[in-house]
């Protein structure tokens, strides 16, 4: 058995600034994503659960239609496992209206010139977040208890928050603490892996062009996000 | 009228609570700004989770971090008797680090122990410093009661371990307290969950304490910081390091041994002050045109005044990955004094952790070693014994420019 935890966007600088010592597990690192035009979150993910490059393909299908991506469960490495559990992975299948609810409250902010609405579009977008993450974690810590041989789960705060609220230290520091407390709760072989981290770009977020990895069982240099999958069925299955 | 307050540090390993404890003893006295509280409290429902206090002292600490904080009340936490400050931010990277220059000012400490797991390798260096420091008014509490059902069986085989371990490094805590930071056991409140322990709360026990003495009649110690001319007025500024300072008050400045007299008291719109306490940063003006500096001290002729050597010997605690070596070149620091100095011996290095001495005499100290070192000046220094005025007696070594080492001074010679 071995759990993954995804976080969205956790960034490597902050996790040691936090130090936030579950995050960091025995071993921890920066992934490489060099080879990726840009740190596209669908891309990124797709990739991982394929272990292969899929940025051509996913770019292909511009900037709209590329979140609808549904990666079949065969051509995923999830399909070596006799009863996986994917909770709500991004390119797998994440909650498509909570994304697209997310996103459109995010133009709005950005559109809006009121600085009292755009406050009140952002408290909005939090509440919406924090909505989400709470059900997240409630449905990933019942699968822990469940009957699976291996366990994903996916973890948007971060990002999500982070987009509209980086500046906010203090805030990402408590989120940072939640994400920590929830690995902490996990037992057994675990990975924890970001995407991509993030960079402040004034108050907001934007993504940093490197990802966060850390395990409690060995030390895995500076992984690609394509070398996941040979990791997780080495592991866990022995492959 | 001011309020007392009285600095307080609290150490132990980095798992133990000093988090949590420390954002409950916010908590529960009342000290915590209640928007920022209901802040913090909005955020951990948002994430689904009860208030814990990790999380407000994680919001406090960034806040200061950024400078966004400079409200002191933040720092403070309140008993109907004194305020008591803070003078660690738990968590730090540097932890130790500020252990040695900034917990030499506590007057007190709390040694936070996880009783589930007992006395760790942090536990037992935080420890060595305080003893080392001499701090004498310390509070260890055994936290996390909750976690091994209250036991008081428990309690007392850890308290045991502690204890002997506190003894061999000659601290004698005045207090050994059964707490559950998180569920506020034994911390502000009485715990009815366990009625087997009938000694004080942490804030009773706190509340015993003494301020530590500021000797008032004692021998005066102005350290010169500057001198500034200021509209025609030569003034000296400086901390009153010990003692009170008066107007008209003889003076003898050393290390020239020259003398003369308190003018005036100058302070920033305040006209005719009479005398500066300890522990005040203030400007003073002279009867006669004498060489001051920095790094003097103005001591009172009629009192005995400290001793200039050229060599003293102290306790070191090491804190730089470059080892300390015999025979080389560092900066002493010691109030405002600052003065090279060589490294004649090193004896009895101690290993921080396990307290085992690891040689009787050394040509080196290592990082987070401790070590009874010899220092000779070129130019004497102007210093005491750390048990008679800490001020004078408690220094940084500051080596290729950086802080590396703090200690106090045990003995004077030459």
């Amino acid at each position: 058995m071995i759990t993954v935890i995804a976080i969205d966007a956790l960034e490597y600088t902050l996790v040691e600034e936090f130090n936030m010592r579950n995050l960091k597990q025995d071993y921890y690192g920066r992934t490489d994503i060099s080879e990726f035009s840009e740190p596209r979150t669908m891309v990124l993910w797709s990739s991982f659960m394929t272990g292969e490059n899929r940025e051509a393909e996913i770019l292909a299908k511009g900037d709209k239609e590329m979140w609808n991506t549904r990666i079949p469960h065969e051509e995923t490495f999830f399909s070596h496992f006799k009863n996986p559990f994917v909770l709500d992975l991004p390119g797998y299948n994440y909650d498509l209206e909570q994304h697209r609810r997310e996103r459109e409250l995010l133009k709005e902010f950005f559109e809006e010139k009121d600085e009292e609405r755009k406050r009140e579009v952002r408290r909005k977008y939090n509440e919406n977040a924090f909505a989400h993450h709470r059900r997240v974690k409630e449905r990933f810590f019942e699968a822990l208890e469940g009957d699976y041989d291996f366990v994903l789960g996916y973890f948007s705060v971060a990002d999500v928050i982070g987009h509209l609220n980086f500046g906010n230290r203090s805030l990402m520091k408590m989120i940072y603490r939640d994400l920590d407390d929830i690995v902490s709760r996990v037992e057994g072989k675990k990975i924890v892996l970001s995407d991509h981290g993030m960079k402040a770009v004034g108050a907001f977020g934007d993504h940093s062009d490197y990802g966060f990895w850390s395990t409690n069982f060995r030390d895995l240099g500076r992984p690609r996000i394509t070398d996941f999958k040979r990791i997780v069925l080495q592991e866990a299955l022995g492959e | 009228m001011e309020r007392e307050h009285l600095k307080l540090v609290i150490v132990g390993h980095v798992d133990h609570g000093k988090s949590t404890l420390i954002g409950r003893l916010f908590y529960d006295t009342d000290s915590l700004p209640r928007e920022k509280l209901e802040e913090v409290r909005q955020i951990c429902e948002a994430l689904g989770r009860e208030l814990e206090f990790a999380f407000v002292m994680d919001h406090l600490e960034e806040e200061r971090s950024q400078g966004i904080t400079i409200d002191t009340a933040q720092t403070f936490f309140k008993t109907a008797k004194r305020d008591y400050v803070i003078i660690d931010a738990p968590g730090h990277r540097e932890f130790t680090k500020n252990m040695i220059t900034g917990a030499s000012q506590a007057e007190a400490a709390i040694l936070i122990v996880d009783v589930s797991e007992g006395v760790q390798e942090q536990t037992r260096r935080h420890a060595y410093i305080l003893s080392m420091l001499g701090l004498k008014q310390v509070i260890v509490v055994l936290n996390k009661m909750d976690l091994v059902g209250y036991s008081e069986e428990v309690f007392e085989k850890v308290r045991g371990h502690t204890l002997d371990f506190l003894k061999r490094i000659g601290i004698n805590p005045t207090y050994v307290i059964p707490i559950s930071a998180r569920e506020g056991d034994n911390v502000a409140s009485r715990s009815e969950r366990m009625p087997w322990y009938t000694g004080p709360t942490i804030l009773e026990a706190l509340d015993t304490f003494k301020k530590t003495e500021r000797r008032d009649g004692g021998p005066l110690r102005f350290a010169v910081q500057d001198v500034y001319n200021i509209e025609g007025k030569r003034i000296i500024v400086g901390r009153v390091e010990a003692g009170t300072l008066r107007r008209g008050d003889e003076i003898v400045i050393l290390p020239t041994g020259e003398r003369t007299r308190v003018k005036s008291i100058e302070e920033f719109m305040r006209e005719g002050v009479e005398e500066a306490p300890p522990g005040k940063s203030t400007g003073i003006t002279l009867e006669d045109k004498l060489f001051v500096d920095r790094g003097q001290i103005l001591c009172r002729l009629e009192e005995e005044t400290p001793k200039m050597v050229s060599e003293v010997k102290g306790s070191i605690f090491w804190m730089s990955s470059e080892p300390l070596q015999v025979g080389e070149s560092v900066i002493f620091k010691c109030s405002t004094q600052e003065a090279p100095c060589r490294v004649e011996a090193i004896e009895r290095r101690i290993d921080s952790s396990t307290l085992e001495v690891i040689e009787e005499s050394s040509s080196r100290l290592e990082n987070r070693e401790v070590g009874e070192v010899t220092l000779s000046f070129a130019s004497p220094v102007i210093v005491e014994d750390f048990n008679v005025t800490p001020e004078l007696g408690r220094f940084v070594i500051e080596k290729e420019g950086n802080i590396s080492g703090g200690g106090i001074i045990t003995r004077l010679e030459g």
